[in-house]
């Protein structure tokens, strides 16, 4: 697991109430009521200000599962690292 | 509960806060019986509100409150206030947060219009954002007890004007600062709704980091993650003044507390303290301390040192702020302070847990707060320029009202010094009561000392017979119901007039008067000035016909001092109940009570 997985899931268990090792990849909002809109929000906004990332309006409404979240950061900070001259 | 509680406590981080209101919701928690130490919050505005209602809530249970929270639906504030049967009222508020963004009322084209509207359209407009929120809290106020805190306006930092927004006759600003002017003016007289200034509050916090724009667009989240706890704070302020958990008394060290260096070995000439640095930051941190001196908070001094080198500052430097006349009590010895602060509670009558400690010497601080860990230890800056901020920045000093009585309390406890010199000088009690020339004062509640009686039915501990708190609402409802009455006490003496100090409601059923509450501040207890209170109330009920006075003793961690009140008074029959609740009786067919020949009853 990298640093930034363990951001993630410490923001998901304090949010969705869950202890980290039982936050899964295929954990879905809508099997799962804890994730509500308001907690999804507060998912969003936390891993934005701790990662120091921003997420588009598509990306936070295509968020559907924990392994989605990690697969749009993957991607988002390998342009970043990209990006650097 | 408690490890949800600690782990906040340890880093209390927006989503930390987030996280233990969530989990602390899904708990089946048991609603105390007593309300002393619960409160209901109700959070309602017009942007999600949840954020803010769960900082609140949680910091609210960190005081150590059972908390109930209801948070009012995206922009339903105005129904939720109109429906007398929504949500809102259900819970019984004690506390109700109104939070309205002035743009959700304003037209959507308001900033672009505004350039061009003319004074009078604009004072309109302000009119009509100033009334919409007066009237969602006179709603409040007949359809609740509950105290009303509702913030002013945001004033903003942006104006198409630019630089010369203030040039105009109404700029955007002045637009603003007028309307929550208007809302301070029309509240100021007002006990029950109180006009948060989250202006000043956002401008210290920086007011273009208070929005973080992406859960803005996204969830109408008015405060971002940093400014929201920050925000609870102050109406944790409110709360803690509402429960009368204010500090009344601050202890301070000498040496490197109220100057620099020690005493002892720099000698008057060698310490630092003046009208230039170095000195200058002990001078102006002293002035902070006399206002508040001024304002009604008792000083007093713990020190490690010789009193004569410690008394010679208190005279002769030319410099030094505070006196010895500012000191309700002092103790200047090498014993250690845990003790003395044992002492020093005694000797001024009051709790410990009304007492904040600073000491710049961090072995003290942990001593004491390991002994009394009901005192408020400052963890003291290292730097003694911060030592002005930091007392600045403490804020545990709040009551929803400053009376005369609040205001002139130094002086009172001048005269408690020399009432105390006398007594040891008289040898009798009553000889010494006899000299004092005690005047008392009691009559049914006047519109003019309500605040002094929700203030001492508040934060009463000691002297208090039955610890029921009740509102400012709650006490004008008892004086105008015909089966209750609402007594004060002001008593005066030869050395000085104390004000009111003394509370009785008294809930008459037929033939008996039957004592809600009774209770007197500490200041004066010792004088028998209680004896002439129920005498007053057994003479009262003799004209109305009664003939029982019934009095309740409910035990607390504070109150021993008022145990025996109504044994010594000759009430009889005591029962005992499966609460420790103890309920005495005055026959009034076979007994009296008489104002002690001592006490001069006055009129008004």
């Amino acid at each position: 697991m990298t640093d930034i997985d363990d951001t993630v899931h410490d923001i998901l268990s304090k949010v969705l109430m869950v202890e980290p090792d039982e936050i899964t990849d295929d954990l879905r909002r809508k099997d799962f009521e804890p994730w509500d809109s308001m907690a999804h929000l507060m998912i969003v906004s936390e891993i934005e200000n701790q990662l120091e990332i921003f997420f588009e309006d598509e990306e936070v409404v295509d968020i559907w599962t924990v392994g989605d979240i990690k697969k749009i950061l993957k991607q988002k900070i390998a342009s970043q690292s990209s990006n650097e001259p | 509960m408690k490890e949800i509680l600690e782990s906040v406590r340890q880093d209390p981080s927006y989503l930390n806060l987030w996280s233990a209101y969530k989990k602390i919701q899904d708990l089946d928690l048991q609603v105390p019986e007593d309300d002393v130490n619960a409160v209901r919050l109700a959070v309602i505005g017009s942007t999600t509100l949840e954020p803010l209602a769960a900082c609140l809530d949680v910091k609210t249970r960190l005081e150590g409150f059972h908390v109930e929270t209801f948070v009012g639906g995206f922009n339903t504030y105005r129904q939720e206030v109109l429906d007398k049967g929504s949500d809102l009222y259900k819970i019984r508020p004690d506390v109700v947060v109104l939070s309205i963004d002035a743009w959700s009322i304003l037209d959507k084209m308001f900033l672009a219009n505004f350039v061009r509207m003319n004074v009078k359209e604009r004072l309109a407009v302000q009119k009509e954002l100033v009334e919409n929120v007066l009237s969602v809290t006179s709603n409040l106020e007949s359809n609740t007890s509950a105290l009303i805190l509702v913030n002013n306006f945001v004033i903003p930092v942006f104006t198409p004007f630019g630089i010369v927004d203030n040039k105009q006759k109404i700029g955007l600003k002045r637009f603003f600062e007028g309307a929550n002017e208007i809302l301070a003016k029309k509240l100021e007289n007002n006990s029950r709704v109180f006009l948060v200034d989250l202006d000043a509050i956002a401008a210290s916090f920086g007011k273009s980091r208070i929005t973080n724009w992406n859960t803005w667009y996204r969830g109408s989240i008015p405060f971002g993650d940093d400014f929201t706890p920050i925000l609870a704070d102050e109406y944790i302020r409110y709360i803690l003044a509402m429960k009368g958990r204010a500090k009344k008394c601050i202890v301070l060290d000498l040496d490197n507390t109220l100057w620099g260096g020690v005493i002892g070995e720099d000698g008057i000439e060698g310490i630092k303290l003046g009208n230039t640095a170095p000195g200058i930051e002990y001078v102006e941190f002293q002035r902070s301390l006399l206002s508040l001196y001024n304002r009604g908070i008792i000083l007093a001094v713990c020190s490690k040192n010789n009193p004569d080198d410690a008394f010679k500052v208190f005279r002769e430097h030319p410099s030094q702020v505070l006196k010895e006349e500012h000191f309700a009590a002092m103790r200047i010895n090498w014993q250690n302070k845990a003790a003395n602060m044992t002492e020093l509670a005694q000797e001024i009558n009051i709790g410990l847990d009304s007492m904040v400690f600073l000491d710049d010497n961090p072995i003290e601080r942990a001593q004491v707060a390991q002994a009394h860990p009901e005192v408020l230890v400052v963890d003291m800056p290292k730097n003694p320029r911060l030592y002005r901020e930091m007392i600045e920045n403490l804020n545990v000093f709040d009551v929803l009202s400053l009376t005369s009585e609040d205001m002139a309390r130094g002086e009172m406890y001048v005269g408690k010094r020399k009432r105390t010199e006398l007594e040891q000088s008289t040898t009798s009690i009553e000889d010494f009561l006899r000299t004092l020339e005690l005047k008392v004062r009691i009559n049914e509640v006047t519109d003019f000392d309500t605040p002094r009686v929700v203030q001492l039915i508040g934060k009463t501990n000691q002297f208090n017979l039955t610890t029921r708190r009740y509102t400012d609402a709650e006490v004008r409802e008892l004086r105008k119901s015909k089966d209750a009455a609402v007594y004060s006490m002001a008593v005066h003496d030869k050395f000085g007039d104390e004000g009111v100090v003394g509370v009785a409601i008294v809930r008459k059923n037929d033939g008996d008067w039957w004592i809600d509450s009774f209770l007197m501040s500490c200041r004066v207890i010792g004088r028998s000035v209680e004896t002439a209170f129920l005498a007053k109330i057994v003479a009262d009920a003799r004209k109305a016909n009664a003939t029982r006075i019934i009095g309740e003793y409910i035990p607390t961690k504070k109150n021993p001092p008022a145990s025996d009140l109504y044994e010594r008074h000759g009430f009889g029959m005591p029962t005992t109940s499966g609460d420790n609740v103890t309920t005495w009786v005055l026959d009034l067919e076979e007994k009296t009570i008489d104002v002690p020949e001592w006490i001069e009853l006055t009129e008004e």
